[in-house]
């Protein structure tokens, strides 16, 4: 590797880049129209919300209560820890939403004819998830009342009384949700749009071939090649957070190096299917249809505007293959929720192996077709 | 396929469309791998050492390989400097060959903005840069105007007479006419080869221009004549590639045509020969 050869390639792309203003204005645009239609974005349909059930009184009201929430549809008990600590982890690592804690002494104090609390846990840093679970817990606890006042045949009785505790994005702002998705969402349309025309374009305009007459090494070629976009993308993802920040007033409280990790690994995943694009069309126009037939499912799959929670069954395993979708937990959680290292360990790491498969094949694919 | 191309010629390869010279010159300019076969340049196989060869070569495509959002300038230097050339050389070699060519009042303007002519133009100056021992030229002059093929060419035998060699894919019987060497390829094989001169020799053959008034009759009242090898229009008389001896047979035809003729010699030149070769071939 020549870095004389690769800086020359890149000041070569960056005088196209100048001379290309469309090109630029776009990608330097496209975050603010982006924060404007997805920072105001509306709720979709919410149904099978991961939830945790915590049953600290192990009564028969816990019992119904937790059968209740175990019966609807809006509702999937995944687990049903046995301390609060345990629920916490279960919350931080994003594997549940909602939690229901009914506290030890609830069937004693209802036999009293007391107001018995229990506690409704929501996770919301996906608040479209988190405000519609919240109204669908209230109201299977006031249809639990209901029955039981029927059943007992009196009038008010005082029964469980629900309060609601919001985790993480306590005023359930759906910017705060879709503005950190929004971060990867933009650097992938930038990277795939620009990427996947990057070495079509010099294939379709001879110029690839010209450039192997010279000293020029494939690995050369490519890094002076995808360098110059790797910054501009930095530039844009740099805005979006800003902006995000600053006018949307998106929290960010955890590690910038996660976000950062995260972001590297999934701009090399997608600069490796950009590449992979343009090194198979044979025609810019092919290469524009290809990353349109890949970008529309990568946006409906990954969670990014519809939760994944709530989509049929046999399509879930889907989404995990969709890099979007680990990048959008990893930019969620880090904003919203502070987690860290080991909370996201796994959509790092899917994001780690995408990285390794598609960037690899992409450096397998340039050597084998650009010397086609 | 086998072709020996001496240090020091300029050396035309011509035949029919879609005869392989294209492929034969990219092959050679190492961005094509043969399927089978080998190909050395100055000693260097340009399948196990491309870049032994690369360094040497001037590689001119026959389409527009230039960056056409790079000014002419930018070009030349963006290609002179991946191939190591010192900025000192750059300068002076940069100024000379666009002076050479005409394009040193276009030096700012982007290159997708020239004319065609131009275009082939600055293709051949950036080739020229880092001044190769070889130059691989396919049809490099196709789209420019008679003034800009003279120049072309005067450049060409410049390149030559600094004993560089040159290896250049012509469409154009007067370019080939211009070469030390010319070789007629067909089908992926080299058929007939030698100087302009020899190749011509080996005619069967003289070469005849019978001129009428109506040369279309002339033709249909020669087709079929014992003799005549070939014949075919060109611009308002005949060309004909004739076998015989005394041209009676050719008159006596002519008159039973009513088509009074007159019937010149000519000098063999390439365009007869290519017609021949491409004919025969064919």
């Amino acid at each position: 590797m020549n870095p004389r050869h690769v800086r020359l390639l890149v000041w070569k792309e960056f005088i196209q880049l100048r001379r290309d203003p469309m090109l630029l204005r776009i990608v330097m645009v496209m975050p603010f129209v982006y924060l404007i239609m997805f920072g105001y974005v509306v709720a979709a349909d919410v149904t099978h919300l991961p939830t945790a059930v915590v049953d600290l009184d192990h009564s028969v009201t816990s019992r119904q209560i937790d059968a209740a929430f175990s019966s609807t549809a809006y509702f999937d008990v995944k687990d049903r820890p046995t301390t609060e600590a345990a629920l916490q982890t279960l919350l931080d690592r994003g594997d549940v939403r909602v939690a229901i804690v009914i506290p030890e002494g609830t069937q004693a104090a209802l036999d009293k004819g007391q107001v018995a609390g229990i506690g409704i846990v929501v996770d919301g840093a996906d608040s479209t998830s988190s405000s519609v679970g919240t109204s669908y817990a209230m109201r299977i606890i006031g249809d639990l009342n209901q029955a039981r006042a029927e059943a007992l045949g009196a009038g008010a009785l005082p029964g469980v009384d629900a309060r609601v505790r919001v985790q993480y994005n306590q005023t359930l702002a759906s910017v705060n949700t879709m503005i950190p998705g929004l971060l990867a969402s933009v650097l992938m349309v930038t990277l795939m749009i620009v990427l996947s025309q990057a070495v079509v374009k010099e294939r379709e305009s001879g110029t690839l071939e010209q450039m192997f007459t010279t000293p020029v090494t494939r690995g050369e070629y490519l890094v002076g090649k995808l360098l110059p976009y790797g910054l501009l993308a930095c530039a844009q993802s740099a805005i979006t957070a800003v902006l995000g920040t600053w006018w949307f007033g998106v929290p960010f409280t955890g590690s910038v190096w996660i976000v950062c990790l995260g972001l590297l690994l999934f701009m090399l995943t997608t600069i490796g299917l950009g590449l992979l694009v343009s090194l198979v069309s044979r025609t810019r126009h092919q290469a524009q249809q290809t990353i349109m037939f890949v970008m529309l499912p990568t946006f409906i799959l990954s969670g990014f505007i519809f939760p994944i929670e709530s989509m049929p069954a046999p399509i879930q395993p889907f989404t995990k293959l969709i890099p979007l979708t680990h990048a959008v937990v990893i930019l969620r959680a880090s904003f919203v929720k502070g987690s860290g290292l080991a909370d996201l360990a796994e959509p790092l790491l899917y994001l780690v192996g995408f990285a390794i498969v598609i960037f690899g094949a992409a450096i397998v694919a340039v050597r084998r077709r650009l010397s086609e | 396929m086998d072709l020996t191309v001496p240090e020091g010629v300029l050396y035309g390869l011509i035949g029919p469309d879609g005869a392989g010279k294209s492929t034969l010159l990219r092959m050679l300019a190492t961005v094509l791998r043969p399927d089978a076969g080998e190909a050395a340049v100055f000693g260097s196989s340009v399948v196990r050492e491309p870049d032994r060869v690369t360094s040497q070569i001037g590689y001119m495509s026959q389409q527009f390989c230039l960056y056409p959002d790079l000014t002419v300038a930018e070009n030349i230097e963006f290609f002179a400097r991946l191939r190591g050339v010192p900025k000192a050389d750059r300068r002076t070699r940069a100024a000379s060959l666009l002076a050479g060519l005409g394009l040193a009042d276009v030096t700012t303007r982007r290159a997708g903005r020239l004319s065609g002519g131009m275009k082939q133009k600055l293709m051949l100056a950036t080739t020229l840069m880092h001044e190769p021992k070889l130059l691989l030229l396919d049809e490099p002059t196709t789209g420019v105007d008679p003034v800009s093929r003279r120049e072309f060419w005067q450049i060409l035998a410049r390149v030559r007479a600094e004993g560089r060699t040159v290896l250049v894919a012509t469409p154009y019987m007067d370019e080939a006419e211009r070469c030390t060497h010319v070789a007629f390829m067909d089908a992926g094989a080299i058929t007939r080869r030698g100087t302009p001169a020899e190749v011509k020799a080996s005619l069967p053959g003289r070469v005849l221009e019978v001129s009428a008034p109506d040369p279309r009759a002339v033709l249909a009242a020669i087709t079929g004549v014992e003799g005549v090898r070939q014949a075919h229009l060109l611009g308002d008389h005949v060309r004909v590639l004739w076998a015989g001896d005394a041209t009676t047979e050719l008159t006596k035809r002519l008159a039973a045509a009513g088509i009074t003729a007159a019937i010149d010699d000519v000098p063999a030149d390439m365009e007869a020969a290519f017609s021949y070769l491409a004919q025969e071939a064919g």
